[in-house]
């Protein structure tokens, strides 16, 4: 099948330090602007059942100063120069990131080296406190105080098995988080903020030579950390935590239904075919669940796939939101019937479709010089080289009708599913 | 382990923000056409600007506006609904409409291999929708649900009783530009057809396009496609408020049970987009909470007390003068607490000169800010098409710098004194129960 997309990369050179930082520089000139951006190779994956939410809590602790860099003062030197800064926490990684005027890329570099150099001493009992209940307010605000709030986390501890991490939610639960001591803080720090377990990725005004040159300065003396195992197996498809069907009651005015399966991780071939199968399925009005749920049955508000770029294992889910006087089993019953008939009327040019939609997405994601660097980094830090986001972009290409019916049958099966279904719990809010 | 500590670089003279040079051209029947070549991704972005919004809903069709803006994606006399969307969906392309209180907004992205065949499927919904009855009655019954289902966040329920605190019923900007439920129950096909006719007019409409695109040929290209698309839209007149701020608001508390956090908003009535005060309000506001890290509100509420996860103000863009806004949401045990701090803050903006050195940052956050803001096609798309729809000048965005360099610390404190005033503003608290101050 041709495809007429051309092939597309973002380009970058690459040097590892002594100490093990990997530095990635991407040069574009378009703009007087540079994306600073530091990731970790370390996330909720890293965390155990009963101590959740750590690396997240850690996130907040790192921008609460360091001994050269009083509390504050990292935002107000950013701010000074026009930069911005911000950071945040997943499955797989932990990233800071800062987009800079050019004439301000080493103060970026310096406090990066403050965050991985110089944090310990600062870190006491009153910053711990305010940022854990910083935290739970994030917590209770995000997910708890927000209808349908807490369904992805159910359907995640029902996906994968309990000592899975990505059984739990990378924010965390609330008594783990009031029950982190400062010792522990300590030392996940010292166990995963160094060095060899980061990248650094700079990415627009900038050339390789003076990118690797303040890499060096900034970061090229300190010490080498513990090698890190992250010892989680890759796990696709037929893991059962304790798969199956859960009903959540909460204050909304709707049935949503919540589908997940855990496929093959990010990077690899059938990862691949699965994304052009999301957008297949509910990427735009003519899609396979939107034609058939909201146009021609008209159970449902909305419907949205999604496939994340996990490392241990990917997750691909669906939600959909009933409409009126629809029940959840009806909207279940018709999106088990469009993905058993998914290979009626399969075209090549609906394959072709999605795989255009797929690159128009990458594209937008790439927009920005902190996009660019985030990729770079993200395909550094969970696979290993930054070249294979290039790779996994151009090879959407390849992917034909009957790699999508082939993974779909694999992977999308009732058996492996977890399903979780919110109703409308019945006593009235008071008003 | 010992490390060292190395000196903190000073940076040295920061670069200039450039602003994009767009080319304008007229077409023949009065569509003004913006564009900006980025020819980096092989992709386009366009954003046409009307300047009808649910301002120009009749008091009696709350909501007809709105559901124009959703119809006119549902097919048109070329094509059916779903035909269109195959279209659109095997190019790859996206095609949205947003219905505001002041403009609809219709945004077309395509990659660059599909610009004729997208701008025509523009072409198709701007100029020649079909407003298929049993379209008309899905896209209905969606927008009764929608309505419905946004009241289950306690976000929006604090939203909507700051915006009818601040500007009641009769203004626009109380209302929900997507309608309420009677309006949208009511309006007939007609009336979708009538709006449609009156409204969706190329003379003082603007479509602003950034990208991909070879400019030379997009003019003749346009002026083939909409040159058959003819007439001026009527102005839209706004009703005179009563000033808020010559009055005392009731606290509004809409108590639910049980809430583990309180959704809290301080509202006042702000200025125009036009108004010349809008770049030393930005820089006031910016001081305050425009950063929800770095500003006094932020400063207090999170990094100082741990009550929140963020907080921040801003002043709406208007037509009319919109609303200026406090929100956050903290734990509902600290209601009161939290906005005895927010009055507090905003008191200090009011009473005392801020410091030099906290000005300064302010102005150099928001002037070296601007390279970001036209980083993409997307952003340049957006920024030149506010210039369009309030009818600001074309090198507005080149003289801003300058402007906010001139901002005095007298300027702040009269801002605070005329937008977050002592009286007027609106406060409401959605989730715990809280004693009125």
């Amino acid at each position: 099948m041709e495809v007429e997309l051309k092939d597309f990369a973002i380009g970058f050179e690459a040097e590892t330090l002594d100490n093990g930082l990997r530095v990635i520089v991407h040069e574009d000139h378009a703009a007087p602007i540079v994306a600073v951006h530091v990731m970790y190779g370390v996330g909720s994956r890293d965390e155990h059942r009963g101590r959740t939410g750590l690396a997240h809590l850690l996130e907040h602790l790192l921008f609460e100063g360091s001994a050269n860099c009083p509390k504050g003062e990292f935002d107000r030197l950013l701010e000074n120069v026009g930069g911005t800064n911000n950071g945040s926490t997943w499955f797989d990684r932990t990233n800071y990131y800062e987009v800079v005027p050019s004439h301000a890329v080493e103060l970026a570099l310096w406090l990066e080296r403050e965050r991985m150099a110089h944090f310990l001493p600062v870190l006491d009992g009153e910053m711990l406190d305010v940022q854990r209940s910083v935290v739970i307010n994030e917590r209770k605000q995000v997910y708890e105080n927000r209808p349908y709030g807490l369904a992805y986390e159910r359907l995640n501890e029902l996906l994968f098995p309990a000592d899975h991490p990505y059984s739990w939610p990378t924010i965390g639960y609330t008594p783990d988080l009031e029950a982190v001591t400062l010792d522990e803080a300590r030392r996940f720090y010292e166990r995963y903020y160094s060095p060899n377990n980061a990248v650094l990725v700079l990415a627009g005004d900038v050339t390789f030579e003076q990118g690797v040159e303040w890499a060096t300065r900034y970061f090229g003396d300190l010490e080498r950390g513990p090698d890190v195992g992250h010892g989680i197996p890759t796990t696709v498809g037929g893991i059962r935590g304790n798969a199956g069907t859960e009903t959540l009651y909460d204050r909304v005015s709707f049935p949503r239904v919540y589908y997940a399966w855990s496929v093959p991780p990010y990077g690899s071939g059938d990862w691949i075919a699965l994304d052009v199968l999301s957008y297949l399925l509910s990427d735009g009005e003519s899609s396979r669940l939107q034609r058939s749920l909201v146009r021609e049955k008209e159970l449902v508000q909305q419907v949205d796939s999604y496939l994340y770029p996990t490392a241990s294992a990917g997750i691909f889910g669906l939600v959909a939101t009933a409409r009126s006087g629809i029940g959840s089993d009806q909207i279940c019953g018709a999106i088990d019937a469009v993905i058993e008939g998914l290979e009626m009327d399969l075209t090549e040019e609906e394959v072709v479709g999605a795989i255009r939609q797929a690159r128009r997405d990458q594209l937008n994601g790439l927009a920005t010089v902190e996009g660019r660097a985030e990729e770079l980094a993200y395909a550094a830090t969970v696979l290993g080289d930054a070249g294979r986001v290039n790779e996994i972009m151009n090879a959407y290409a390849d992917v034909t009708p009957e790699r999508v019916i082939e993974v779909a049958r694999r992977y999308l099966s009732p058996e492996y599913r977890s399903v979780v279904i919110v109703e409308p719990q019945t006593t009235e809010v008071a008003a | 382990m010992t490390r060292a500590v190395l000196p903190r670089p000073t940076p040295g003279s920061p670069p200039v923000p450039e602003v994009p040079d767009p080319e304008n051209f007229t077409l023949s029947n009065g569509l003004r056409v913006v564009c900006v070549a980025r020819p980096q991704f092989p992709q386009a972005f366009a954003r046409l600007v009307l300047r009808s919004g649910a301002a120009a809903d009749p008091a009696s069709r709350p909501g007809l506006a709105a559901m124009v803006g959703s119809l006119i994606l549902e097919g048109t006399q070329e094509l059916p609904a779903l035909d269109f969307h195959t279209r659109i969906d095997r190019l790859g392309a996206t095609l949205d409409s947003r219905v505001g209180h002041d403009f609809t907004e219709i945004d077309l992205g395509f990659l660059t291999e599909s610009r004729g065949d997208s701008l025509d499927l523009l072409r198709q919904i701007v100029v020649s929708p079909a407003f298929p009855p049993m379209e008309l009655e899905r896209i209905r019954l969606e927008t009764l649900d929608a309505l419905e289902a946004r009241l289950d966040e306690p976000a929006n329920l604090a939203d909507d009783l700051a915006a009818d605190a601040l500007f009641g019923g009769q203004h626009p900007y109380g209302r929900l530009a997507m309608g309420d439920p009677e309006g949208v129950a009511a309006v007939s096909r007609e009336e979708l057809v009538a709006f449609h006719a009156e409204h969706y007019r190329p003379d003082g409409a603007s479509l602003i396009i950034a990208g991909d695109i070879d400019i030379a040929s997009l003019r003749d290209r346009l002026e083939r496609l909409f040159g058959d698309w003819q007439g001026t839209p009527p102005e839209i007149a706004y009703p005179e408020l009563p000033d808020p701020r010559q009055t005392e608001i009731e606290l509004a508390n809409l108590e639910i049970e049980d809430s583990p956090q309180a959704e809290i908003r301080v509202a006042g009535l702000g200025m125009r987009r036009t108004d010349p005060d809008w770049i030393p309000g930005s820089v006031a506001n910016f001081i305050l909470g425009g950063s929800t890290i770095t500003g006094r509100l932020g400063s207090n509420l999170r990094e100082d007390k741990g009550w929140t996860y963020g907080v921040r103000s801003g002043f709406a863009a208007g037509l009319d003068p919109a609303g200026w806004v406090v929100e956050t949401a903290v734990g509902a045990e600290v209601a009161a607490d939290a906005l005895r701090e927010i009055a507090s803050e905003v008191g200090k903006l009011r009473d005392e000169l801020v410091d030099p050195s906290e000005l300064a940052r302010a102005k150099e956050a928001l002037i070296l800010s601007l390279p970001r803001a036209f980083e993409t096609p997307a952003r340049i798309v957006s920024r030149l098409a506010t210039l369009e729809a309030y009818g600001l000048p074309g090198d507005y965005w080149k003289g801003v710098p300058d402007r906010i360099r001139g901002v005095t610390r007298e300027q702040v404190r009269e801002i605070a004194r005329k937008y977050f005033g002592s009286e007027g503003l609106a406060r409401v608290v959605v989730g715990p129960k809280v004693e009125s101050a």
